[in-house]
């Protein structure tokens, strides 16, 4: 079997930790051994240096990249013989911490040191596919594959150890990485010598696939009361080494021979490329060549500062005067939706029905009603907006590739690549290596298309960096929504109808754009849905979403897909329900909601707040020139329950809102990590609050035009809450744990703008909530 | 034409030879290797690519080398290592005030700069300090709290 590792050149400069990790680079029965033994730092860094025997063009005979089989206990488990050990998981960090709380599952179940004990992830030809890295999917599901595993293989140590011992199992005690046998003091092994570094080639079981996939089905799995692990604060192990630099992210990865590469984009989104002009950069120090394919244009040069210029001399730069600036001229094209025409093309787009929930009689009732209600709820267009910009590295020869990415479905770009490339699937390899923060389906993907385009033209490995202006210009969107309501109140202010109706384009667009640039199309546009959990028992309801293809750009899943605008549109407009029913908001929404775990993050978060009963805006007009209001909202997102509650204040003069106080109230079930927990949340609520209060993509009718951080703020230090509260509920074993990775950014827009309501009176049914939007709102009212 | 360009980084000094006007974090990354400081948006926009200029936070996106000729360059590299973190390196870790960690770099090199001037701030002045800093994975509350942990015992930064 082949022994390749991701070939990551160590950088001179730390050359002192590059010599002792050669060292211990030893291979043995297809592991790499001990890099563990460097601390959890440099060993988490994934800075392993191999040998270069393993770049494409060296590779002997026709070998493929064998995938691995999940039925095995070494897919998933290698005890070192130092006594460390490595877990293997297709699933992938992305900046949430969620595979570090997989490697604590393994550990306690292992009865294997967490300290001693690290994690690879994702490359295709190491670890299991266990579906992408989304959705606050990684416990639930994957938690459980590798619990499974790791049960098994501590089963297979202990009949290891009952054959070296000579004594039946129940005499044997696995603890901590050691087996002991009973009563007879000092005779023990550790798990490193029972193995004595061979491959832990044992049948484990498995069936299924991705996330529905069973493993070691008969596994004995620990009582939960024993567990040591699981449920503790630990320290996460990629910290340390991305407080010094020592950590490797995608965007440091070097290798031999590359070629450093930058993209250049249409001026218009369907604009095709005319002519280009390349005499004109044969002057730039460090300048190969250009890459066309149809309406791909990319530029390699020796240096990063070479591409950056020669693709700059191209057209690639913040502010693009038009189809002719640059040495390439695109055709005019001008089809897109501006900003203010973007809720007319997604209420216009053609689509699907789908019915979320249908009760009773709504048309009825709504005529029948003392009091109706009516209102619209806008989301813009939001970016990612990695902090760095997505990042691939290809090193691709006439039937192989291998492709270095941080993608969050290391295994799904492999199929997409060698479908680009017209390879069988074995004959694309893709090393992952963590890149900057992604929140969703960023560019990751696609930028691996575009290092793939350029290494196959190029017969080089190809490193493509996106610009920032490629980034926030051309990266997968979260779509706009348009929301609909209406409701009805009888005289004792009851709820006597409720229609949610949204028109969602699609939030599942995978098609590679540098595919479609080649006039190659790899990958699907799915229909978007209605993403919403919606309780409430109103007995005339009427739920409905128009599900939609591409509206305008390319748009995918972006935390909490959907979710976050159903979320802000139902919750804010509950809110006008009890404030036309002179009700408190709380108190209101517990009279329509039964599931007791909803009620119960509801009431957890009151309480942690200090929640009493009032009428919104009951006050009226405060005289100071900084007004205070509290809102509340709550969502069910795939079985996690969030309510959150805040105070604002609202500046009366300029309309700018500042959010003071969050509380937040999250059942995720058993949370494996609950300071990795609230390091989420708290990400979670900040990252909402930046794209309630500032985020919107803007277009002309040529492309994107909010294409820097200026054009596109996000939320600063200065804006910050004073303080985030939180409470953990049902965070116990019985409760199976349900994801966190996104559920707490829900409920923020809603709860946003009721807390406007509270302080000012003023509905902000459109986001984001830029002070100029709240201040015109104030002089409308 | 590529001319020999001269810098100090870290406390080791270096010959290299570059396109004039290269920025100087493609020359901190690309020829010495360092991986602390980093491209997040090449506008001056985000910090992500911030070193010391003799003490002082400069992002290295837009500095030409030429212009960091003469002066000592400090990256994150330079404050300290796994093994031996400084004090304020030791505080993020401790507060474990990282999610994706890109923007990290940006916020320490920012901060330890605040500090070594101003070794107490208040939460205003940290905020006011890191105001032009971008984290995307909403890390603030930490990274501030791991400021105010070294403000708040006074060893130095
Ligand atoms: S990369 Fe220099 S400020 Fe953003
Ligand atoms: S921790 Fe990810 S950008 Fe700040």
């Amino acid at each position: 079997m082949n022994t390749r590792r991701r070939d990551i050149i160590v950088p001179s400069e730390l050359s002192d930790l590059g010599a002792s990790r050669r060292a211990f680079l030893k291979t043995s029965g297809g592991l790499v051994l001990g890099f563990s033994l460097l601390g959890p730092a440099a060993a988490m860094a994934a800075m392993r240096e191999l040998p270069l025997d393993t770049s494409v063009a060296a590779m002997k005979g026709n070998g493929a990249f064998a995938a691995v089989d999940p039925a095995k206990l070494n897919a998933w488990i290698a005890i070192h013989p130092d006594n460390t050990a490595t877990l293997f998981t297709g699933k992938v960090e992305q900046g949430n911490g969620a595979p570090n709380a997989l490697l604590q599952i393994a550990a306690d179940e292992l009865d294997f040191p967490y300290e001693h004990f690290y994690l690879v992830m994702g490359s295709t030809t190491e670890t299991v596919d266990q579906g992408p890295s989304y959705g606050s999917m990684a416990v639930r599901y994957a938690g459980p594959q590798i619990q499974h595993a790791a049960a098994a293989g501590r089963q297979v140590l202990l009949d290891m150890a009952s054959k070296h011992f000579g004594l039946p199992v129940d005499k044997l005690t696995a603890d901590a990485g050691v087996i002991t046998v009973a009563g007879a003091s000092g005779k023990s092994i550790t798990y490193g010598e029972l193995v004595g570094g061979k491959r832990l080639d044992v049948t484990i079981g498995a069936s299924g696939e991705t996330f529905g996939m069973k493993v070691a089905p008969n596994a004995k799995l620990k009582d939960p009361s024993k567990y040591t692990v699981i449920g503790k604060s630990v320290l996460r192990k990629d910290i340390p080494g991305k407080t010094t630099g020592e950590f490797t992210f995608m965007q440091d990865v070097k290798v031999p021979g590359m070629l450093h590469g930058r993209v250049v984009r249409p001026y218009g989104v369907e604009s095709q490329l005319l002519s280009v002009d390349e005499t004109g950069l044969k002057d730039i120090p460090g300048f190969v060549r250009i890459v066309r394919e149809k309406n791909f244009l990319g530029v390699l040069a020796e240096t990063e500062w070479g591409a950056i210029q020669a693709a700059q001399r191209l057209g690639s730069k913040l502010n693009r005067k038009g189809p002719d600036d640059g040495l390439a001229k695109w055709s005019d094209w001008h089809g897109l939706a501006a900003t203010d025409e973007v809720w007319d093309a997604v209420r216009k787009a053609p689509g699907k029905p789908e019915s979320v929930a249908k009760h009773g009689d709504v048309d009825t009732a709504l005529k029948s009603a003392t009091r109706t209600l009516k209102a619209t709820y806008l989301t813009p267009f939001e970016t990612h907006g990695s902090i760095g910009p997505e990042c691939a590295i290809a090193d691709v020869s006439k039937d192989k590739a291998i492709v270095w990415g941080g993608t969050q479905m290391p295994h799904q770009a492999q199929r997409d690549l060698a479908e680009l490339l017209g390879f069988p699937v074995d004959k694309v390899e893709v090393r992952w290596v963590e890149a900057a923060g992604q929140y969703g389906r960023n560019g990751l993907e696609h930028v691996m298309a575009d290092a793939a385009i350029m290494s196959r033209a190029a017969g080089r490995p190809v490193r493509v960096q996106w610009m920032r202006w490629d980034s926030h210009g051309w990266d997968p969107k979260e779509p706009a929504i348009v929301q609909e309501l209406e409701g009805a109140l009888d005289a004792q202010g009851n709820v006597t109808a409720w229609r949610h109706h949204m028109w969602v384009p699609t939030m599942s667009d995978t098609r590679l754009l540098p595919s479609e640039l080649i006039g190659k199309p790899v990958g699907k546009v799915n229909l978007g849905s209605a993403a919403i959990g919606y309780e409430y028992t109103f007995d005339n309801a009427d739920v409905s979403s128009h599900n939609e293809s591409r509206v305008g750009v390319i748009t995918a899943w972006m935390r909490a897909p959907g979710q976050y605008e159903t979320t802000f549109a139902m919750e804010a407009f509950i809110d006008e329900m009890a404030a036309a029913a002179k009700q408190d908001p709380l108190e209101f929404r517990l009279k329509y909601l039964k599931q007791p775990r909803t009620i119960g993050v509801l009431k957890a978060a009151a309480k942690l707040y200090g929640w009493q009963p009032r009428v919104a805006f009951s006050a009226g007009k405060q005289a100071t020139r900084k007004a205070k209001g509290r809102g509340i909202a709550w969502v069910n997102r795939d079985d996690s329950l969030v309510a959150t509650i805040a105070d604002v204040e609202v500046d009366q003069q300029t309309g700018e809102i500042r959010v003071v106080r969050v509380v937040v109230a999250h059942d995720n079930g058993l949370v494996i990590s609950p300071d990795g927990m609230r390091n989420q949340i708290e990400g979670n609520i900040i990252q909402s609050m930046s794209r309630t209060l500032h985020e919107e993509v803007t277009f002309d009718h040529a492309h994107v035009t909010s294409r820097d951080w200026a054009g596109y703020p996000i939320l600063r230090f200065h804006e910050i809450p004073d303080s985030i509260e939180m409470v953990l509920v049902n965070n116990s074993p019985e409760f199976m744990s349900t994801g966190g990775g996104e559920p707490s950014t829900c409920p923020t827009a809603g709860v946003i703008s009721n807390a406007v309501y509270d302080a000012v009176g003023v509905r902000l049914r459109q986001k984001p909530f830029r002070a100029e939007r709240v201040k015109a709102a104030m002089a409308a009212a | 034409m590529s001319k020999t360009v001269h810098l100090k980084v870290n406390g080791r000094s270096h010959d290299v030879s570059v396109e004039p006007g290269t920025r100087l974090l493609y020359v901190l990354r690309d020829n010495l290797g360092l991986h602390g400081p980093k491209f997040g948006c090449g506008l001056s926009q985000c910090g992500s690519c911030t070193v010391h200029l003799d003490g002082e936070a400069v992002r290295s996106c837009i500095l030409p080398v030429e212009a960091a000729e003469g002066h000592a360059v400090t990256t994150l590299e330079g404050l300290g290592t796994v093994d031996r973190p400084s004090p304020l390196q030791q505080a993020f870790i401790d507060e474990q005030a990282v999610q994706c960690g890109y923007c990290i770099n940006g916020m320490i090199m920012t901060a330890d700069a605040l500090l070594k001037k101003n070794p107490h701030p208040t939460r205003d002045e940290i905020k006011q300090a890191l105001d032009g800093n971008l984290c995307r994975c909403g890390t603030h509350m930490r990274i501030v709290r791991a400021i105010e942990r070294v403000a708040k015992a006074g060893v130095p930064a």
